[in-house]
């Protein structure tokens, strides 16, 4: 059952990836602008460097030459070089894959801890916590990742000055310190849809008839909550932590340029201006990787909270 | 004819909000200032050399406007490439702060009109400790010239029939016509001198993040890492005694964006950087206490190219009268928050790299470019060309083009003519630049541009030769062609310097562009650090050999 469930998911998973790099491929390949170009800084090249430049990066062949050229190598685990830097691909992701992974990580856990934990408060807790929870979360909600990363940085950088205002850091507690603020610019306004829905979950819960019975039947609070109210209520919470979790990975650009991190986002963006293919290609890859595992991770735990859910069916 | 297209810095320049209307006026006079008395420096109150550090400095993070794509000198075109090349490696001449090309690794000697002769300093030696020999200058000029390698500097040595070691310490350049632009280049990165045997060993590594360098500077390579930057530290080789190099480490960073590099450098997380496109949180900077701005001598231009003259733009007075009506000031205060001048040639005046008593007097004897809206309705008026239209292909993404572009439109409107934009993304604004089908329908755009070397001839001749890279609608003036046909051939610096001055003179009166402002180069460090050249020329020559604590 199992087995199968994750065999196919990785089919899933395959498929995924080929059509988005071919989705992608095409895109960029009707985009307009030139790789050598873009290299080249609008410097005019004489006719045979950029003969010799185009043969090199097989610039010269028809599109779906260019992909099965890239589809070929990909497969056996070359993702190309980058024009650019004259790189292995495989090398410059390996290089900034742990700063996304450490960012999307930090923030995914400020949003399931404090997220959840805003969002059991308020549903627990009708009266002034509540109407804060309600009014904070509000207010984050309507707060972009980009306004997010300009707030914090001025205030707690800036300002106050506790917090690195750019940077990865060098070693574990400088790189905690450097990520504490991304980290919060990039959960701010998913903590909120987290908190919201987990409060709206809970109350829904809390309000079924089964609870009110057991609450009749003088059930101690702390096991009513436990057991009748978060156990039912954890579904849609799990369901919305996990998309917003899977987003961050796309929002995360947006905070990496921000403060200047090294990460997989950031460099996405310069490269897709740049027009260096196979370095987009090879981050939409881990992208759409991680997307799809986290999916994965999701449905996994559906089947742990509630085992009526089977694995692979969309629990509601 | 190696020129930059400097429209990537412009990009650079986050849309970060900008306070258009609170224009710095004290600035915008100080900047503007020389006024019309022929005897002041056309420099005046620019620097060019900040006071030598004297304290050991641990480490310094250098800002530049993205990361370093790499360290092969063939491949340096821009900003941040440059800076790090300079940084580290040393070319056949040398660019003094003030443009002043001079003795470098070798010295030049021209036995005759159509021979270089370079003569290596015995002294110099790579960071390997081993000499610097006439192959390693064959080969690292070869390199520029050998197509399969798709450098970008190939066409600056179109001049040359051949480069060869002729001499113990000795290697000559034979010319199939004199030019004396070639030795600007070859203080600049195409005269970059690197490690044969090293480079052969790195192949196609050379320059890359894994692979390495091996040149002559005072800073050597520790480590390139995208996404962290450039890391540099002293070399013990040094080969010059009388320079000590007193930061432990110095690390160039991409920082995209104005906000990342302003909160940068108040917090101490970056501790210098250049800029000449217009910071718009220069004023923010200025007011933090925590840094200590130069203003050092710019080479760049800010100009409207009119890339069509099919259009209305092709009558010179139409130019003229566009040039007249354009509000400068405005730009100035707005746009660069001071830190630009007024132009009177499309040069910047601070690229009178060589005979600038003729330059100094030609360019104080200009006019200001005039602003006359009267003057300039009578010339619309009599070109027949009131209430027509044109095009300015622009980029609403990139807030300096997108507030020029605005002046220009103003100025259009004023002065009876109509104008439509034509707005592309940010990254796709290069185009105009390279791509003729992207300038179809197109009357101008807006650039900051600049040359090689210290010489308003290494811009010029971009825009007004035949042929010319930026040439893109085949200006052609027999004048100014002739005239700096003379100076290219000219070896007497005074005189080459009065003609390219008389293409000046020309050019900014039929305006095959329209110089906007002329940038200056803002250079920004933290309190406490000193010692790098001020002046553009730190693109192109070592510019942390001084730097140090105070």
């Amino acid at each position: 059952m199992r087995l199968a469930f994750i065999a196919r998911r990785l089919a899933m998973l395959a498929a995924s990836l080929l059509v988005a790099s071919f989705v992608i491929f095409g895109a960029l390949y009707l985009a307009p602008g030139n790789p050598i170009a873009a290299l080249s800084g609008g410097r005019s090249l004489p006719p045979s460097s950029l003969k010799i430049l185009e043969a090199r990066y097989h610039l010269n062949q028809s599109f779906l030459a260019q992909y099965w050229y890239w589809l070929s190598n990909a497969v056996h685990g070359n993702l190309g070089i980058s024009i650019t830097l004259r790189e292995n691909v495989t090398t410059l992701i390996a290089s900034r894959i742990w700063t996304t992974a450490g960012l999307v990580l930090y923030a995914s856990l400020i949003i399931l801890v404090l997220g959840i934990g805003m969002g059991l408060i308020g549903g627990l807790r009708p009266g002034l916590l509540d109407t804060s929870v309600l009014v904070s979360s509000a207010v984050s909600a309507a707060i972009p990742s980009f306004v997010a990363a300009i707030v914090l940085i001025t205030l707690f950088a800036v300002k106050l000055r506790w917090f690195p205002a750019l940077g990865n850091g060098t070693d574990l507690a400088s790189n905690l310190r450097h990520f504490t603020l991304p980290a919060f610019a990039l959960a701010l306004s998913s903590l909120a849809i987290v908190a919201r829905v987990t409060r709206s979950a809970i109350r829904e819960e809390a309000d079924r008839e089964h609870v009110q019975t057991a609450v009749s039947r003088g059930i101690p609070r702390r096991q009513l909550v436990r057991r009748h109210i978060l156990r039912n209520a954890a579904i849609p919470i799990t369901t919305i932590s996990g998309i917003t979790i899977a987003s961050l990975i796309a929002v995360a650009a947006v905070v990496e340029t921000a403060f200047s991190m090294n990460g997989l986002g950031a460099y996405l963006v310069t490269s897709a201006q740049d027009k260096d293919l196979a370095v987009v290609q090879g981050i939409s890859l881990v992208l759409v990787t991680a997307f799809v595992v986290i999916n994965v991770a999701v449905d996994l735990a559906y089947a742990v909270l509630d085992p009526r859910v089977a694995l692979g069916s969309r629990a509601t | 004819m190696a020129r930059r297209t400097s429209q990537r810095a412009a990009m650079c320049v986050a849309a970060a909000a900008t306070a258009a209307a609170l224009a710095l006026a004290a600035c915008g006079r100080s900047a503007t200032g020389g006024g019309t008395t022929g005897n002041l420096s056309p420099t005046k109150g620019l620097v060019v050399t900040t006071p030598t550090g004297t304290k050991p400095v641990s480490s310094v993070t250098w800002a530049v406007y993205r990361d370093v794509n790499s360290l092969d000198p063939i491949f340096a075109f821009d900003y941040p490439e440059n800076t790090a090349v300079s940084l580290m490696c040393e070319s056949l001449l040398k660019q003094a702060p003030t443009g002043a090309i001079g003795p470098g690794l070798a010295t030049l000697s021209t036995p005759s009109l159509t021979t270089m002769v370079f003569t290596i300093n015995k002294a110099a030696k790579f960071w390997d400790g081993k000499p610097v020999t006439p192959a390693d200058v064959v080969y690292s000029l070869d390199r520029n010239r050998n197509t399969s390698l798709g450098g970008f500097y190939g066409l600056v040595f179109s001049r040359v029939a051949s480069i060869a070691a002729t001499g113990a310490d000795q290697v000559t350049i034979t010319l199939k016509q004199p030019d004396y632009w070639l030795p600007g280049e070859l203080a600049s990165m195409p005269g970059v001198v690197i490690e044969k045997a090293f480079a052969q060993k790195e192949g196609k590594k050379y320059g890359t993040p894994s692979g390495s360098i091996m040149c002559t500077g005072a800073y050597k390579l520790k480590s390139f890492t995208p996404g962290v930057g450039v890391s540099a530290v002293p070399s013990p080789n040094y080969w010059q005694p009388s320079v000590k190099p007193l930061v432990s480490s110095i690390l160039l960073k991409g920082v995209a964006s104005d906000t990342s590099l302003t909160s940068g450098l108040t917090t101490n997380a970056i501790q210098g950087t250049y800029t000449s496109g217009g910071l718009s949180t220069l004023p923010q900077l200025e007011s933090s206490g925590a840094v200590k701005i130069y203003r050092g001598q710019g080479w760049s231009t800010d100009a409207f190219i009119v890339s069509s003259t099919k259009g209305v733009l092709g009558d010179v007075r139409v130019r003229e009268a566009l040039s007249m009506a354009l509000n400068r000031n405005a730009i100035i205060s707005n746009v660069f928050k001071g830190a630009a001048l007024m132009p009177r040639w499309l040069a910047n005046p601070g690229v009178f790299g060589y005979g600038k008593p003729a330059f100094d007097k030609a360019y104080s004897a200009s006019p200001l470019l005039p602003h006359n809206l009267a003057r300039a309705k009578q010339l619309v008026k009599a070109a027949g060309a009131v209430g027509k239209t044109f095009t300015i292909g622009t980029s609403s993404q990139i807030a300096n083009i997108a507030q020029e572009t605005g002046a220009y439109e103003a100025a259009a409107n004023a002065i009876g003519l109509k104008t439509v934009l034509k707005s592309v993304s940010a990254q796709n604004y290069i185009n105009f630049f390279i791509d003729p089908k992207a300038r179809t329908g197109i009357d101008g755009f807006l650039t900051v541009n600049y040359g090689d070397y210290a010489d308003p001839a290494a811009l010029l001749a971009t825009l007004v030769l035949p042929g010319g890279s930026q040439n893109y609608d085949n200006f052609n003036d027999p004048k100014i062609i002739s005239l700096l046909g003379q100076a290219r051939s000219t070896a007497d610096p005074n005189a080459r310097a009065a003609l390219v001055a008389k293409a000046e003179e020309r050019a900014a009166a039929e305006l095959p562009w329209i110089p906007d402002v002329q940038p200056v180069n803002l250079l920004i460090m933290t309190k406490g650090l000193t010692g790098a050249t001020a002046s553009f020329a730190y693109m192109f020559a070592p510019w942390a050999n001084n730097l140090g604590g105070s």
